[in-house]
């Protein structure tokens, strides 16, 4: 030990005799209620292993050596731009809902690919003529059955938005493979080659057992269909991100920040081990990996330190546990924004009162390297959709903190603050304990055949509602600070939402109508063939099943048909008990 | 008295939504509120739900929906219920509802929705309020 760490070390003890413990016993309090943190709090602080240059490994301090969200130099005043952003999470109702979502959003200037929303019966294989599903037709996102729901989808992006110069998004998972077959045969179809296109499917299976629910087949089928995406991607689409981490999603169901990192880099591991048991170099597929929005609460700065925290296990996993190489295997790229306030803490009290929450999280993403964006749009929790208003608001305040406060100009600009060290080390120690649990039980596959993620997800998330109920947590307008005197601001809605809800009313039954037409015209001896096929090729472990999906989806098979076949083969995925 | 009799409690997912979050923390917190919970799992259709009432004689459904396919899933339900002549059965709601579908669903008999913020000890009251122990 320096002696200047000495020196401070006897600082602190006066410090805490002579002037805290006074102040604290003035006030009557047991103990205080804020800390200071000193280099005493980070004794084995080494800023180059720990921290490190932006864009170099740990990659504490950021993914690249640049933040990727300075504004470019303009000359004059910027024009108003509208809504530019197309990255938006959008679908609604039918194939042609959804098209002519996008004409209006693009007449309002909006430019690049969708980000595509599903509905719920496409996320979990099932058709929308299924009795079943009745009641989820078309809501949460638009119904895709067969290929001639993306060729309507895609109508407005031909020419300039051709599909080789847009980048489209799709949240999918356990049909990632089908629906990407669906844009290949699409891409097909208008002479545009597989190495052109760019795309981002969140084929991110393993989380959906845990978290967001909608799995299809059961974990160990599921991470054959990931193999498939991670060779086919591999060999033909250099453009095309061969996953997207769901990220957000875990903490959303519950979980606690060090089981959420804990659990999400098991995942991570699974899917590259997948990659390498294929017989892959880990540098070859890896650097195409990417995470939706990590972690997020309203907790500031314990967001910012889980986010160096995370990039610098990321990193740690892949050069130590896999042996990588080149650095571009190693980072953690995420979408843009990075800390973040947590979609389920949005309240549907006082909702405006998210906005304000979700700047919170908006200068936390750019403090930990990210784009701050306030997310998500103020009007989140109301069950409505997004308005143009509060999307308005969101883009605006990004805008605000990048080009007023100036939030993007510094890379890491918390490293070597003793607080942020001192948590960035604690969370990541703490999650390396629970990786390294779950890796003796088997790894992420095992720990969830076994339940044992989703039921310490389902005890933190009621420990958390214990919390609230307490006092302990405090939300404001929901569990503190209401009663008569306060006011209940509320919202109100001006502008026309883009989606009529007359059109939503009559979705399902459109979209059974159009499935119809579909199955009437199409070649049904070809369809059985294709599936009967599609069931031997399926029963083969080693088969890769994509090049065959896009054979069926160009018959226009149906997601479902082919679903079935799996199902059969595959078995379904049965939730384990509380 | 006698031992009072525990009332029974299923919390129910219709629908595909996959947010089963609150659906579960109500499950294990009205255990604590000394009530008899089942809880369904993801997926399940109107009538499984009604046939899992009526196989384990709960007192409460307690549905809970995220994705906005409440306003089919929820009268169905009750509907199903009525068909079983079990329209003594307490059906009460939560989730991501509207506040304009409120008066909607109460009217096809859902007696109360518990949107986010609710507090598991208002549902528990509610509850014993209202259930009529089969």
């Amino acid at each position: 030990m320096t002696e200047e760490m000495e020196e401070i070390k006897k600082r602190k003890q006066e410090w805490e005799e002579k002037v805290l413990k006074p102040a604290v016993d003035r006030f009557g309090l047991k103990e205080s209620p804020s800390k200071f943190y000193s280099p005493a709090d980070v004794e084995d602080f080494d800023f180059l292993t720990k921290v490190g240059f932006p864009g170099e490994y740990p990659f504490t301090a950021g993914t690249y050596a640049m933040s990727p969200y300075m504004p470019a130099p303009r000359r004059g005043i910027p024009g108003a731009s509208g809504l530019v952003r197309a990255a938006n999470y959008s679908g609604y109702g039918t194939a042609e809902d959804t098209r002519d979502y996008y004409k209006q959003m693009q007449a309002r200037g909006q430019r690049g690919g969708p980000n595509l929303a599903f509905d719920l019966p496409t996320q979990c294989g099932y058709d929308s003529d299924n009795p079943l599903v009745r009641g989820d037709v078309g809501k949460t996102g638009v119904a895709v059955d067969t290929l001639k729901d993306f060729e309507v989808i895609y109508e407005p992006f031909q020419g300039e938005l051709e599909l080789d110069r847009i980048a489209s998004n799709f949240t999918i998972n356990a049909p990632a493979n089908i629906i990407m077959a669906m844009y290949f045969a699409l891409a097909e179809k208008r002479a545009v080659p597989l190495d052109k296109l760019r795309a981002t499917p969140q084929n991110d299976i393993l989380k959906e057992f845990i978290a967001r629910g909608t799995y299809i087949f059961p974990p160990r089928p599921s991470m054959r269909m990931v193999r498939d995406s991670i060779v086919f991607l591999g060999q033909h689409c250099p453009h095309i991100n061969i996953n997207q981490l769901g990220g957000y999603h875990i903490r959303g169901a519950g979980a606690n920040r060090e089981h959420d990192l804990a659990f999400s880099m098991a995942i991570l591991v699974a899917y590259l081990q997948e990659g390498v048991n294929a017989g892959l170099d880990v540098d070859s597929f890896a650097p195409r990996f990417t995470v939706n929005a990590f972690g997020g609460s309203m907790e500031f700065f314990k967001e910012i330190a889980f986010q160096r925290a995370a990039r610098r296990m990321w990193a740690r996993i892949l050069r130590e546990k896999f042996g990588a190489k080149k650095d571009r295997s190693m980072l953690l790229r995420q979408a843009g924004l990075f800390a973040n306030m947590g979609n389920e803490n949005c309240t549907v009290q006082r909702p405006l009162n998210n906005l304000t929450r979700s700047m919170v999280g908006a200068i936390a993403s750019a403090l930990s390297g990210g784009m701050p964006i306030p997310y998500p749009p103020y009007d989140e929790p109301l069950g409505l959709g997004w308005s143009l208003e509060a999307s308005q608001l969101s883009e605006d305040g990004f805008k605000i903190l990048q080009y007023e406060a100036k939030l993007t100009e510094v890379r890491d600009p918390l490293a070597g603050s003793y607080y942020v060290e001192s948590l960035t080390d604690e969370i990541e120690e703490a999650a390396w304990k629970e990786l390294d649990r779950i890796e003796a039980m088997g790894g992420a596959v095992a720990a969830i055949e076994s339940g044992y993620m989703q039921r310490e997800i389902a005890k933190s998330a009621l420990a958390r509602q214990r919390r609230i109920e307490s006092g302990e947590d405090s939300i404001v307008g929901v569990n503190c600070f209401v009663g008569e005197s306060e006011l209940e601001v509320e919202t109100t809605r001006l502008v026309p939402h883009p989606y009529d809800p007359v059109r939503r009313e009559e979705a399902e039954e459109r979209q059974i109508r159009s499935l119809a037409e579909v199955k009437r015209n199409r070649d049904s001896h070809a369809v059985a063939q294709l599936l009967s096929e599609l069931k031997d090729k399926a029963k083969k472990e080693d088969e890769n099943l994509i090049p065959h999906f896009i054979e069926c989806v160009k018959a226009y098979v149906t997601e479902q048909e082919m679903c079935d076949v799996l199902r059969e083969v595959f078995g379904e995925y049965q939730p384990v008990a509380l | 008295m006698g031992e009072e009799k525990r009332i029974r409690v299923l919390v129910a997912k219709p629908g595909l939504d996959g947010h089963d979050r609150g659906a579960k923390v109500l499950a294990l917190g009205l255990r604590d509120e000394g009530m008899e919970t089942i809880y369904t799992g993801l997926r399940q259709t109107p009538e499984k739900i009604v046939q899992a009432a009526v196989q384990e004689d709960v007192d409460v459904i307690g549905l809970s929906c995220l994705s906005g396919a409440h306003k089919y899933l929820f009268p169905r339900v009750v509907e199903l219920l009525k068909e079983k002549r079990m329209e003594d059965v307490l059906v009460i709601g939560g989730g991501i509802i509207p506040e304009e579908d409120i008066p909607f669903l109460k009217e096809k008999g859902v007696t109360e929705i518990f949107g986010p913020g609710t507090l598991i000890r208002e549902v528990a009251d509610y509850i014993r309020q209202n259930a009529k122990p089969r």
